[in-house]
């Protein structure tokens, strides 16, 4: 998959993938997205993004994200707050918030399927159990 | 194991459990923060992924006497299996 850069010419959204939304989700603009090379892109992002660097702020996320969605966060508070230590360490020492259940192969590009929150409505444990393959994210 | 994953943690007792049934004896070895370890879990990467359904996952259980492994949420039954087969 040939990924580009994209900036919409109206808010400076930036956007990684093959084509720009047709409608900017920031500014609602048509059609506006123009493709850029890293440079500018990072350039336009400067500091922006803050960092998540605690397990609140990570567990405030995994919650956000399950918002309007047919899976929940765990019941189990301190499963949670384990899982998430794991990853912020596995950020510190990997580079990434990589999945604590699951091992790095040493090839970038494969193991960018086990960042977290992965793809897990295509796990078998999905299937079966309902659940991810921590059980972190859980059918409601 | 990894010492962040929940399922480990679930597993340890069925672990205890089959040892003191069966007398066999499984080494357990931390793979997320001990890179020896993981080396050694890629090494047998083929049947430990194949167990997962396609990465290596923890909890992971490999045999070293017949090659066979089996991974994630697992019942003592299943481990018993594993180990006597």
């Amino acid at each position: 998959m040939n990924k580009r850069l994209l900036r919409c010419s109206v808010c400076n959204d930036i956007h990684l993938g093959t084509k720009g939304p047709e409608i900017c989700p920031t500014c609602g603009a048509k059609n506006a997205f123009v493709v850029v090379d890293r440079d500018e892109a990072l350039k336009v992002i400067g500091d922006q993004g803050g960092k998540i660097q605690t397990v609140e702020e990570l567990v405030a996320v995994w919650s956000d994200f399950t918002k309007e969605k047919d899976f929940k966060l765990a019941d189990d508070k301190e499963m949670i707050e384990t899982l998430a230590k794991g990853e912020l360490e596995n950020q510190k020492n990997r580079g990434l918030k990589y999945c604590p259940c699951r091992i790095t192969t040493g090839d970038f590009e494969k193991d960018l399927r086990l960042i977290c929150p992965c793809n897990f409505l295509i796990q078998k444990t999905w299937k079966d159990y309902g659940e991810c393959w921590c059980g972190l994210f859980v059918k409601r | 194991m990894g010492r962040e994953c929940p399922h480990c943690k679930q597993t340890r007792p069925l672990i205890d459990r089959l040892v003191s049934e069966t007398n066999i004896e499984i080494t357990e070895m931390e793979v997320w923060h001990n890179e020896e370890n993981a080396r050694l879990m890629r090494k047998y990467g083929e049947a430990i992924s194949k167990a997962c359904g396609g990465d290596l996952g923890v909890p992971s259980f490999y045999n070293e006497r017949n090659g066979k492994a089996v991974c994630g949420r697992v019942t003592v039954d299943t481990l018993r299996k594993w180990a006597l087969e």
